[in-house]
């Protein structure tokens, strides 16, 4: 397998001192559909400007199939392809003339330029409203146009910034199939970046998972949950005078301790998160254990471990989605975001 | 190579975005009819003021059509920050910066799209002068000519500052807003619409080192001539004066585009 991303102890702090990456290595094979799974704020839109020359790196290393981010920008504009967070087109355009345009900046014309772009609309489902002026689209359609103009070029390595956040449910499975097609069907080496562990666990063959600028974990999907080796058990109690959360959740820490089969207890915002093997099992348990103790459950669930039960035992939280509002807002009101 | 293949192909988009915004595309050909017609009736009374035949015509039209082609030259030119402004805020131009287009391709395109606008609208006026007042300039096609090139190398000096101040500020509300303060001083402390004698003292040693006089002299020669010889003085000082604006403000724009850009 050939690297076709490298990065080594990579750093960038922006001139207000913000440090958004934070000493990140990673690699990506060619071929691989690999994810950066985090919440805002986690460095990830930033990493992706860096590799895809749009940011300067304060320092560490950064290549991109081959070539340095900064002395090879050049080369790797012309390989590359990269979805912004926002859906990013020209609304006066159609979408054709969209696609077209971007095939232009690309050096392609003429009729190969033609036959590329009519092929990208049929792929996307977008043929029929081709000629229409990309304003009038639908929000899943502007996302696939925007998705379509980031491949007539035929780029060998795709990075997409959290290509799903403010689509409808229908629209993200919608996406996940394009985006599984390309990599599959067309051999594009994917880069994707997003909020959702749903998302990274269907996916993504290899992740980060990351937060605040640096990589807490790393591997396949199944590898990560595998290290947790057990089920979560997910506890929220019931407030009660004269003790606090934080009281609470120490006791209840003590307890749960004693109990057999019980491999790891974390904190959680609103509670404890126990891992334990045949977690099914220990219910019974933990409940007679904290009624004993009078102490009130106010919910119990018990899970298969999930990417956010990982991010939860390297960070101590939850991942937190947050959407953009005003995701089609044109431009006008778009908040731009690292 | 790429630059002219990138620029044409910028170009043509924004010359689509301008045709295909109604608003837009409204104003951009009634400003000019607008001005031609309120200006001309407004002030048309100082032709009938003792020393007007000092401007070298009897006719208030023709003694204004040239400022009045300045005048929308100088606004329209204006405009081109907040298109800039609009694809740094909807994340276009970082579009275009991931993909390998020549960058300068940017700019360009946009100010030739902005000259070609101005040297439209200017033909506008410069037909509606001829067809509804009668006024053709004395210099003949050659002198047309020269009035729409100096128009459109006027306006591409003063799209620079347009450009540069929405590269600074990123907000179309600050162009429009310094662009409108810097208009109707430099505008109406000019010979554009009023002749040198009727300016209060103080005003015409303004008006005298007002790149909006100088420039509208120039075209005035061409309208008025008919001789060249009155054109190639004030003509060669507008080119100057224009020169260094232009060198001034696209220098600051391409300063402020390449820090944009990084």
């Amino acid at each position: 397998m050939t690297e076709v991303i490298s990065v080594k102890d990579l750093v960038m702090i922006y001139p207000d001192g913000t440090k958004a990456v934070d000493g990140v290595s990673f690699h990506v094979d060619d071929g691989e559909f690999f994810g950066f799974l985090g919440p805002n704020g986690a460095g990830k839109s930033t990493t992706i400007k860096i590799l895809t020359t749009l940011l300067h790196k304060t320092s560490g290393e950064a290549k991109v199939a081959g070539y340095d981010v900064e002395k090879g920008a050049r080369e790797i504009r012309k390989i590359v392809g990269l979805q912004a967070q926002e859906t990013v087109i020209d609304w006066d355009l159609t979408g054709k003339e969209n696609l077209i345009l971007e095939g232009n900046l690309h050096q392609m014309r003429g009729k190969g330029l033609e036959e590329r772009v009519k092929e990208l609309l049929k792929i996307v489902g977008l043929e029929e409203v081709a000629d229409k002026r990309a304003a009038f689209y639908s929000g899943g359609m502007k996302k696939r146009l925007d998705l379509a103009s980031v491949l007539v070029h035929r780029p060998k390595i795709l990075f997409l910034d959290e290509p799903t956040t403010g689509l409808d449910p229908q629209s993200r499975a919608g996406m996940w199939d394009y985006l599984r097609q390309l990599n599959r069907d067309e051999k594009i080496t994917i880069f994707l970046t997003t909020q959702y562990m749903e998302e990274a666990d269907r996916l993504c063959s290899r992740l980060s998972i990351v937060d605040l600028g640096k990589i807490v974990a790393q591997g396949t999907p199944s590898d990560l949950k595998g290290e947790i080796g057990a089920d979560a058990i997910n506890l929220t109690f019931e407030n009660m005078n004269g003790k606090d959360s934080n009281g609470l959740k120490e006791e209840g820490k003590k307890i749960l301790g004693g109990l057999r089969g019980v491999t790891d207890i974390v904190n959680s915002d609103m509670g404890l998160t126990v891992y334990a093997k045949n977690g099914a099992y220990l219910i019974p348990d933990i409940v007679r254990a904290f009624d004993e103790a009078q102490i009130r459950v106010a919910s119990l669930n018990l899970s298969t471990p999930t990417l956010d039960d990982v991010f939860l035992k390297h960070t101590g939280k939850r991942i937190r989605v947050e959407e953009l509002s005003k995701q089609y807002g044109g431009g006008m009101f778009g908040r731009r975001r690292r | 190579m790429t630059l002219l293949f990138d620029t044409g192909y910028l170009f043509k988009r924004s010359l689509k975005k301008l045709v295909r915004n109604p608003i837009l595309l409204f104003f951009s050909l009634l400003q000019p009819v607008i001005f031609l017609l309120l200006f001309t009736q407004l002030f048309n009374r100082f032709s009938s003021i003792k020393g007007f035949e000092s401007t070298g015509t009897t006719s208030y039209v023709t003694f204004a059509i040239a400022g009045i082609v300045l005048q929308n030259a100088f606004s329209s030119a204006f405009q081109s920050g907040t298109a800039v402004v609009d694809d740094v805020k909807s994340g276009y131009l970082e579009k275009m910066l991931a993909t390998p287009v020549s960058r300068p391709a940017i700019l360009l395109g946009r100010l030739l799209t902005d000259a070609f606008r101005v040297v439209v609208q200017s033909s506008i006026i410069l037909g509606l002068g001829a067809l509804v007042f009668g006024v053709f300039p004395a210099t003949g096609p050659l002198g047309l000519l020269l009035i729409l090139v100096t128009i459109a190398f006027f306006g591409l000096a003063w799209a620079g500052i347009s450009l540069a101040l929405g590269l600074k500020t990123k907000s179309a509300e600050s162009v429009f807003g310094i662009a409108g303060f810097l208009t109707f001083p430099l505008l109406f402390m000019s010979t554009a619409l009023s002749p040198q004698f009727f300016l209060p003292e103080w005003m015409k040693s303004v008006s005298a080192y007002n790149p909006v006089s100088i420039t509208v002299d120039a075209i005035r020669a061409l309208v008025i001539g008919p001789d060249w010889t009155n054109v190639w003085n004030p003509l060669i000082t507008a080119y100057a004066v224009i020169a260094i604006i232009a060198i001034v403000t696209l220098g600051a724009t391409m300063y402020l585009f390449r820090k944009v850009i990084g």
